[in-house]
């Protein structure tokens, strides 16, 4: 039980040479839960922090079957895998949410990457094809077959529904950026520095929240 | 954000207890944790604080922060300041309700603690609503939230970035043709 994660923060060392304990990747996901929930748009999936975690979970649930009952570290370990899998839920279910809202929207933007810079992992691309797939074959069964034949094309563009990148949002700065501009009546130009907290559009410190440089908060 | 959430983030930070029992160190996936010897304090998050607590399994010492005179100090600051001032903890609410919440007894002046705190808690959120005002009021196209914790922020979250949004596609509506596609959501 004691080297359980020594020999997983091991593992970990030999496929990445920078600082890279488990610790550090749950305040990965932490940081990509809080970036997911904040942004309006959908952000690059992150699944190979949440495979490591889910990997994490397993074996320490695997060790906890070697305690006796009763022993207090027992209570302990599942109190802190029911926080970890609470976070990962949040953040895949806000995927989800994402994905339903602006199906035909991110499967379009979707198309032009390649599948290495896919935003979407492929389970949540099968989902969003599979979901737009249902609402195409519901509007058929319930109205578009019932209208006279000249109106009965599902208008996929007309359906269309796009995030609002304009929108405030709050951030953190980790990282100093220079010259931001604001689009607007005035277009400052704005500096970040390290820690500071801003509220602010979207839409120029988008690139920010994928490089990490800023954390939405 | 749901204000429970908000408390989830707030449950990291470490705390000291004492606890009453002996046990080696604890390798959690966030970090390891004791040794624990009993009597002897030591550093856990909060959410294992407030459980130990509960099974009677330790004391807590409480926030270096959580001291009277301190935090006396702090509010005349922040009375004075025309500025957000920083706060000993960026969760200093919610930390407070949680530990005096689960352990009243074991903090020390704890009532004055919890009294001065929510008044600490109503300047800031009055110094929040007058700027948030005087902000939507100046047309400006970004705003400084320094020192905010994110209890606060999270108060102000549904409303002022919608109202901002609002404005916003207000203002385009005036000067190009309106993006019926976009969303209204915040």
């Amino acid at each position: 039980m004691d080297d359980s994660v020594a020999d997983v923060s091991e593992h970990l060392d030999s496929s990445d040479n920078e600082e890279f304990t488990p610790g550090k990747v749950l305040q990965d996901i932490e940081n990509a839960w809080l970036n997911e929930k904040f942004a309006p748009e959908i952000l690059p999936h992150q699944s190979e922090l949440v495979d490591c975690m889910l990997e994490q979970i397993s074996h320490m649930e695997e060790n906890m079957k070697k305690l006796k009952k009763g022993d207090i570290r027992l209570a302990i370990h599942k109190m802190e895998i029911d926080r970890i899998r609470f976070v990962i839920k949040s953040y895949l279910r806000t995927r989800l949410e994402k994905i339903e809202q602006y199906t035909i929207h991110i499967l379009s933007e979707d198309d032009k990457k390649s599948p290495e810079e896919s935003y979407l992992t492929p389970g949540e691309r099968k989902f969003a094809k599979e979901y737009l797939a249902n609402i195409e074959t519901l509007f058929r069964t319930v109205a578009l077959q019932h209208m006279p034949a000249n109106f009965q094309a599902f208008e996929v563009d007309k359906l269309t529904v796009k995030p609002n990148l304009n929108s405030h949002v709050f951030l953190r700065v980790n990282k100093p950026v220079q010259g931001i501009i604001v689009p607007g009546t005035t277009n400052d130009e704005i500096d970040l520095t390290a820690g500071a907290q801003r509220l602010i559009q979207y839409q120029p410190i988008a690139s920010l929240v994928k490089e990490g440089a800023v954390q939405l908060i | 954000m749901d204000p429970n959430e908000v408390e989830f983030l707030g449950e990291k930070q470490l705390v000291t207890i004492i606890p009453s029992f002996t046990f080696n160190q604890i390798h959690l996936i966030s970090g390891s944790i004791g040794p624990f010897r009993a009597g002897l304090p030591t550093q856990v998050p909060i959410w294992l604080a407030v459980n130990l607590k509960q099974q009677q399994k330790c004391r807590i010492v409480g926030q270096e922060w959580m001291d009277a005179k301190l935090l006396i100090d702090v509010k005349d600051e922040e009375k004075t300041s025309k500025f957000f001032t920083k706060m000993p903890s960026d969760h200093y609410m919610d930390e407070t309700l949680m530990l005096l919440g689960v352990a009243p007894e074991d903090i020390p002046q704890a009532e004055e603690i919890r009294t001065i705190v929510k008044d600490l808690w109503d300047i800031r959120m009055s110094k929040l609503r007058t700027s948030v005002d005087a902000f939507m009021k100046s047309d400006s196209a970004f705003a400084k939230l320094d020192h905010l914790t994110p209890m606060e922020i999270n108060c102000i979250r549904p409303s002022l970035p919608h109202a901002l949004d609002q404005r916003d596609r207000i203002q385009t509506c005036g000067s190009r043709p309106r993006d019926s596609q976009d969303t209204q959501r915040s």
